[in-house]
């Protein structure tokens, strides 16, 4: 395996909370670390609120992390690059924001948008050049003097990319880049993304809700749950095979009249429930999990990526993992005799 | 059984600076008593026009310009004033779009539910609290949250609130115009679910708009495909689900990508904002479709209960 493009190594970040006087800290991400491989499509997966934009927002350099190192090509940046990002960093990681109607100044034309990105980066703002990232994001020439106002959701958002573009990026962040686009164009800007990866070798992490898209489009997947990586592995393998309960809690919960065997409504209560009341998993009454970390333990392999779960259920033999095992054979049991 | 709403050939246009945009057009459909009718569609096709329409909130510019819509036999249409007020929230209820965000945020959940009572059904304040307190709990809420302002409360929790007050007084028919969408999965599951329960318990029907298929194949009994201000396919959900006729209620389908089965190229659609005259679907249809380039065809029934907007006779693909 070659060195990852980018490896981030126990990130934290903590945000303070309430006034003066009720200080908090709340910790938004805690302790994680991952790789992302160059070319690959890597996806973070999660509810709201469960750190994957502060991932997102920290590798882009727009948050300071609290503590853990961000390794590009194998040199920390934190460390390299205390009071920002510099431009060199910058080129190699690039951001698509989830709102285009934010994130484009709209009292500028597409075209100032496009040659600024370049002249920045020191690169030729020619025509040609301007022309080039159009096509390639799949948008016509005629565009360059459009307003933002002027293009559709899907438009905009590929005017972001193609922005994005404009520096030869190794690395793209894109957070929730189809979230608030219409139904009918999303499927266009992940054919896209797609697309990039394979003809430009882009690796990209793809921070989402939406677990189908995720599998549609990534390499892998990630599953985040209140700030930790929780299961990890390749896209079909995650989505098909998943580990982790709260994996499992995620996809039950995405409509699908596709999928033949509905989750149960008795297992759905009782995997919130773990998941709203970690001490109480149901494959673990006696608060495992709430006393002690889990620790990775790798479930299998699927096109050389190794599925890996964070659950003292995944355990190997141990006194605990054997009596939770069998809760869920029994579990597993009663379905098979319920259905 | 007497359809609880009926609407007849409505159209609904836009006028502004002797412009005229068509919101909806010649749309048609019934909802049966305890009936999960859904429409789904875009952005801009007319969904949320039709909800807007039936409940009569429909300000200038837009305009009624032909149609009939009956509520129970009634012409909701000639409506006025004291009626008006009367028929909206106790016969026909409605769920915003972003609801959540409609309580407000200076008034406790307790006030804000309670003026419901107070203000339809004259109950003195103690009584309306006492109500709902009741009406939380229906919603698996805490009533000691109606002291809570909503601000206090997560997005699904106001949600939730917003369906409570919506059956407050029992309607007969509920309008949720995208309930869910600005919700997480999860929560997404469990306001359906609230939903379902709830409309098993108090057996009202649903007019159900969203865009996403497969939440509204597993909740909707039928579902009429709209686009363009038209409706292009009306049908069981079942039927339509397991064969789309036309090719706009494929490509909708189409739009979220599956969690089972082997991973298959998608084909999304054509995103230029598109022109009401244009269909913008002649690129997909065949060449003898060609005429609707300019139009969309009127419904046909192609088999019992099943529509389908197509110009000719014979199969569509």
């Amino acid at each position: 395996m070659t060195a990852p493009l980018l490896s981030v190594r126990g990130l934290t970040k903590d945000f303070q909370v309430g006034t003066v006087f009720s200080r908090r800290r709340v910790r938004a991400v805690n302790d994680v670390s991952f790789d992302l491989p160059a070319g690959l499509i890597t996806a973070l997966v999660g509810e709201s609120g469960s750190g994957k934009s502060t991932i997102a927002r920290c590798l882009a350099r727009l948050e300071a992390p609290t503590a853990g190192q961000v390794l590009l090509n194998g040199k920390d940046v934190l460390r390299t690059e205390r009071r920002g990002a510099s431009r060199a960093y910058r080129r190699t990681v690039q951001m698509v924001f989830q709102d285009p109607f934010g994130s484009l100044n709209p009292v500028h034309r597409i075209e100032h948008f496009l040659t600024r990105a370049l002249v920045l980066h020191g690169r030729s703002a020619a025509p040609e050049a301007l022309r080039e990232l159009l096509t390639s994001v799949g948008l016509t020439e005629d565009m360059l003097h459009s307003y933002p106002h002027e293009l559709s959701g899907g438009q905009r958002q590929r005017v972001a990319i193609a922005r994005a573009l404009a520096v030869e990026p190794k690395l793209i962040l894109a957070d929730e880049p189809t979230s608030m686009l219409d139904v009918s164009v999303r499927v266009g800007v992940l054919n896209l993304m797609r697309r990039l990866r394979t003809d430009r070798d882009i690796a990209m992490l793809y921070i989402t809700h939406d677990l189908g898209s995720a599998r549609y489009l990534a390499d892998t997947t990630m599953v985040m749950f209140a700030g930790e990586i929780v299961e990890g592995g390749d896209a079909l393998a995650v989505m098909d095979a998943p580990a982790h309960p709260y994996t499992r809690l995620l996809l039950s919960a995405v409509p699908d009249p596709r999928r033949s065997s509905g989750y149960d409504p008795i297992e759905r209560a009782r995997l919130r429930d773990a998941i709203l009341n970690p001490t109480a998993c149901p494959y673990g009454s006696d608060g495992t999990c709430s006393r002690t970390e889990p620790v990775r333990h790798i479930v299998g392999e699927d096109q050389g990526h190794p599925h890996w779960v964070r659950c003292h259920l995944r355990a190997p033999a141990t006194g605990i993992a054997n009596r939770l095992l069998k809760a869920t054979d029994d579990l597993k049991k009663a379905e098979t005799t319920a259905a | 059984m007497d359809p609880v709403l009926e609407v007849r050939n409505l159209r609904v246009e836009y006028r502004s600076d002797g412009r005229t945009v068509v919101g909806a057009d010649r749309v048609s459909f019934a909802i049966g008593p305890g009936e999960i009718f859904g429409l789904a569609g875009e952005s801009g096709c007319g969904k949320s026009t039709i909800a807007n329409a039936v409940m009569r909130l429909l300000k200038p510019p837009a305009q009624i310009t032909a149609g009939d819509i009956r509520f129970q036999g009634r012409d909701v249409l000639a409506l006025a004033g004291g009626e008006l007020r009367a028929f909206r929230w106790r016969q026909i209820a409605m769920v915003f779009q972003s609801a959540m965000n409609s309580l407000n945020p200076v008034l406790t959940i307790g006030e804000q539910i309670g003026d419901i009572f107070t203000t339809h059904e004259k109950l003195s304040r103690r009584a309306a609290r006492d109500r709902a307190g009741e009406l939380l709990e229906l919603v698996g809420i805490d009533p000691e949250r109606l002291k809570a302002y909503p601000h206090q409360l997560s997005g699904g929790m106001r949600q939730r609130v917003v369906i409570a007050m919506a059956v407050a007084l029992h309607p007969r028919l509920l309008i949720m115009d995208e309930p869910t969408t600005a919700l997480d999965v999860v929560v997404q599951q469990e306001i359906m679910a609230q939903i379902r329960d709830l409309q098993r318990e108090l057996g009202f029907s649903i007019l159900f708009i969203t865009h996403d298929m497969s939440l509204m194949v597993e909740l909707s009994q039928r579902i009429g495909v709209m686009y363009g201000g038209r409706i292009v396919e009306l049908a069981a959900a079942d039927d339509l689900f397991a064969k789309p006729l036309h090719p706009y209620s494929e490509a909708l389908m189409n739009a979220f990508p599956p969690l089972t089965g082997p991973r298959r190229e998608l084909t999304g659609l054509f995103d230029a904002p598109r022109t009401t005259d244009s269909c913008g679907f002649h690129i997909r249809c065949p060449p003898d479709r060609s005429d609707c380039s300019m139009n969309i065809p009127d419904l046909r029934e192609v088999a019992p209960g099943r529509w389908v907007a197509r110009s000719t006779e014979g199969d569509l693909r």
